[in-house]
């Protein structure tokens, strides 16, 4: 008697292929359709407010425009900028944080709340705050520094050239700098105590402890943290944009805000996708070079390759 | 049909029996529209508001739901507009809109000719229609009209001390000013940075580039010529990019003015730390309210100074409303729409100092006020109805007009803060715009 032939779905060998499709498809349509979609209209004129501008093919004229137009280069060299020094700021003031709250005994739990009250606040709203902390005429910070004597005149520190960029960064770290501290006290609490104490007990002081045992435990920590930072740190638009709207003269003008007027205000959208995936580009080195020094982190201390 | 007529009584009678001479019951059907739902985005914002209110009169008249699906400012609202159009998605049907705005969005509005009866039209103020129309389509309904002019503290005028020193040192009266240089001169004047400033100017987005379209047409030039080149980098350029240059470099004007948008400035001048004001008439209520103001009752307030043609500025544009072509129930958004700028609507909104764009209200509402023993708000509404009548003009009613205008603010600022002298900034901004004049087909 001949038995009856399995249907292909059934077979074993595409089992793990058919329990993966349902996650496939829903990354396809939510992730790669729209980035298939944005990609295409990067080649065209695609006006918002012209729908049928979408098929208006301009090949790479799009990418020719910004790629000659030094005003999107000074924005691009910004945005390396502003991620580097904000990154990096927030790093050293989490890790500070966690190593802080590390080591209280009393009262860690309300510390660990407090610590991420920044994070409950949209950005629109931190925006909004140091808006007019920094405002110059009626801002708390120039009055704060007048009263004090600190100060003979109205710093301008949403005008100026250096204080411009500080006032966004400054506001993008005081919002950010708590995940870095979570996620580094969470590393904190996961380190096993047997190594310290050995060390302890041959002689390191506080600092060798510090740099050759904790620092270096806590670093793949540190480098899931920039990835993951690195990749919604673009959440800073609505800072930015609410603070100096990429201005003024383009001082403060990052990728995102950049991006946001070519293709909402100006309703150039092709345009805007091209610079977007330069963007996205941007943030893709960013990932993959923290991705690699986590690798190698986590190599240095033995785990998985 | 249940047939609901809502009368509206001029509320210059209604409330103070003055000027009965003009006033006729206004019987308006609004029609019966029961359980549907009227789908609609609107702006937002403290002086828009109040005229919200009213919308559940209109529901309890004809039987029909507003349902409001947006309440933002006009630069969020033109964003998901902008978006909706893009994702096909205009399933609602009036719309806030604006003069400004309103060439970018094509074919999307209705042209309410037709729509909304002759007759109410014909109550509207010839201009204010004018300059609704877009490409001979009436695509929008207006609301309210806005205009700057000149606010001042007075006392800072009245000051015996101010009026010697400032005779001494520039050779003429101190009095309100007539010309944009003598601003310039008493605004140096006053000046005493950081606690207080001579004036203060919107330094970004399309607050900057319309302030510098203004005072160039008031210096005898053009953004545009005939053919839509850009003009703007003429010599009347270059004159008005200095005007804003030398007040800024001599810290007569805040030194964030260059971030400043209009609730900066209006909040600015309330704090009484502002000697000089250019500002829309929506702020007068605010600024002569105690509550709210440090210089309450000590306001003067004068036309728009001229430039150095002998022109006034006079940037003007109305807020208002649209019908969406994809419209399900025309005849319930044109009721809507008609009640919202009726007679009583914008009594409402002409109490907070709104400038009516309906030529009876203008004398009522004055009538009202001086009933009501508000003589600023009085001297308010003479001041604004001579500007609307003879300084006022839009800027350029073209598609691309918020587009060149991004190309413009950047270059003044970058003008002002010296990082360019201002023939150099404008010429980059005169190319830039040539480009986008040239991508939407005008050259």
């Amino acid at each position: 008697m001949a038995t009856k032939r399995v249907p292909f779905w059934q077979r074993e060998k595409y089992t793990p292929y058919l329990l993966l499709l349902p996650a496939f498809l829903i990354l396809m349509f939510v992730v790669l359709l729209p980035l298939l979609f944005s990609l295409y209209t990067s080649f065209t004129g695609y006006r918002l407010i012209r729908p049928e501008s979408l098929y208006d093919w301009v090949g790479l004229r799009n990418y020719r425009r910004i790629f000659t137009d030094g005003d999107f280069w000074s924005a691009f060299g910004r945005t390396i900028l502003f991620l580097t020094i904000a990154l990096n700021l927030e790093f050293l003031l989490g890790l500070g944080i966690a190593l802080l709250i590390n080591k209280i005994t009393w009262g860690q739990r309300t510390l660990r709340t407090i610590m991420m009250f920044p994070m409950m606040f949209s950005p629109i709203l931190v925006g909004y705050q140091f808006k007019f902390v920094f405002n110059d005429n009626i801002g708390i910070l120039n009055n704060a520094l007048y009263a004090l004597g600190l100060s003979d005149g109205a710093i301008a520190w949403l005008v100026d050239k250096y204080l411009a960029m500080f006032a966004i960064i400054f506001a993008e770290v005081w919002m950010s700098t708590s995940v870095f501290a979570i996620l580094l006290l969470a590393g904190l609490f996961a380190m096993p105590r047997d190594p310290l104490e050995a060390a302890k007990v041959d002689g390191c002081n506080s600092w060798q402890v510090f740099r050759h045992i904790t620092l270096p435990f806590l670093m793949p920590f540190v480098f899931i943290a920039m990835t993951i930072r690195s990749l919604d740190v673009a959440r800073a638009y609505d800072i930015v944009d609410v603070m100096t709207g990429g201005g003024p003269a383009g001082r403060t003008e990052l990728l995102w805000t950049m991006i946001a007027r070519t293709g909402y205000d100006n309703a150039r959208m092709g345009q805007a996708n091209a610079m977007a995936y330069v963007s996205i580009l941007l943030s893709i080195a960013f990932t993959y070079y923290f991705f690699t020094k986590l690798l190698a982190a986590r190599k240095y201390m033995g785990g998985a390759e | 049909m249940t047939k609901s007529i809502f009368k509206t009584l001029l509320a210059a009678s209604a409330l103070t029996g003055i000027a009965a001479t003009s006033v006729a019951a206004e019987d308006v059907d609004y029609g019966s529209f029961a359980d549907y739902t009227l789908r609609v985005k609107l702006i937002g914002g403290a002086q828009y508001e109040p005229l919200y209110a009213r919308i559940a009169e209109w529901e309890a008249m004809t039987g029909a739901t507003v349902d409001v699906l947006s309440r933002k400012n006009h630069f969020e609202l033109d964003r998901e507009i902008k978006q909706d159009i893009a994702a096909g998605t205009l399933d609602w049907c009036v719309g806030s809109n604006h003069t400004s705005f309103a060439p970018q969005y094509g074919s999307i509005y209705r042209d309410l000719n037709g729509v909304i009866s002759e007759a109410t039209l014909a109550e509207f103020q010839p201009l204010a229609l004018q300059n609704s129309t877009v490409e001979g389509r009436l695509v929008q309904l207006p609301r309210h009209s806005d205009i700057s002019n000149l606010y001042y503290i007075k006392s800072l005028f009245e000051d015996a001390d101010n009026k010697a020193g400032f005779k001494a040192e520039y050779g003429y009266d101190l009095l309100p000013p007539e010309t944009w240089e003598q601003v310039k001169d008493q605004a140096m004047f006053f000046a005493d940075a950081p606690t207080f400033y001579g004036t203060q100017f919107v330094g970004k987005d399309e607050a900057i580039t319309g302030r510098f379209y203004e005072m160039l047409v008031a210096n005898g030039g053009a953004l545009f010529d005939d053919e839509w080149n850009p003009t703007f980098n003429s010599a009347a350029g270059v004159e008005t990019v200095n005007w804003f240059k030398d007040l800024y470099e001599s810290k007569a004007v805040p030194a964030g003015s260059l971030n400043y948008l209009w609730d900066d400035t209006g909040l600015g001048f309330a704090s009484g730390t502002v000697a000089l004001n250019l500002d829309w008439a929506g702020w007068a209520s605010f600024f002569n309210d105690p509550e709210n103001s440090k210089i309450a009752g000590d306001i003067g307030l004068v036309r728009a100074p001229k430039g150095s043609a002998g022109i006034r500025s006079g940037w003007s544009g109305s807020h208002t409303f649209s019908i969406t072509e994809s419209c399900d129930n025309v005849d319930a958004a044109a009721s809507l729409v008609t009640f919202l700028t009726s007679h009583e609507s914008q009594m409402v909104e002409a109490t907070s100092g709104l400038l009516p764009t309906r030529a009876a209200v203008w004398g009522d509402a004055k009538a009202q006020f001086a009933a009501d023993g508000n003589d600023f708000l009085v001297e308010v509404f003479e001041t604004y109805a001579i500007s609307m009548e003879e300084d006022a003009f839009t800027p350029p009613l073209i598609t691309p007009w918020i587009e060149v205008s991004n190309e413009i603010w950047p270059q003044l600022q970058a003008a002002i803060l010296g990082e360019k002298t201002p023939q150099e900034a404008l010429d980059d901004a005169a190319d830039a715009a040539r480009l986008v004049m040239e991508d939407a087909g005008y050259l």
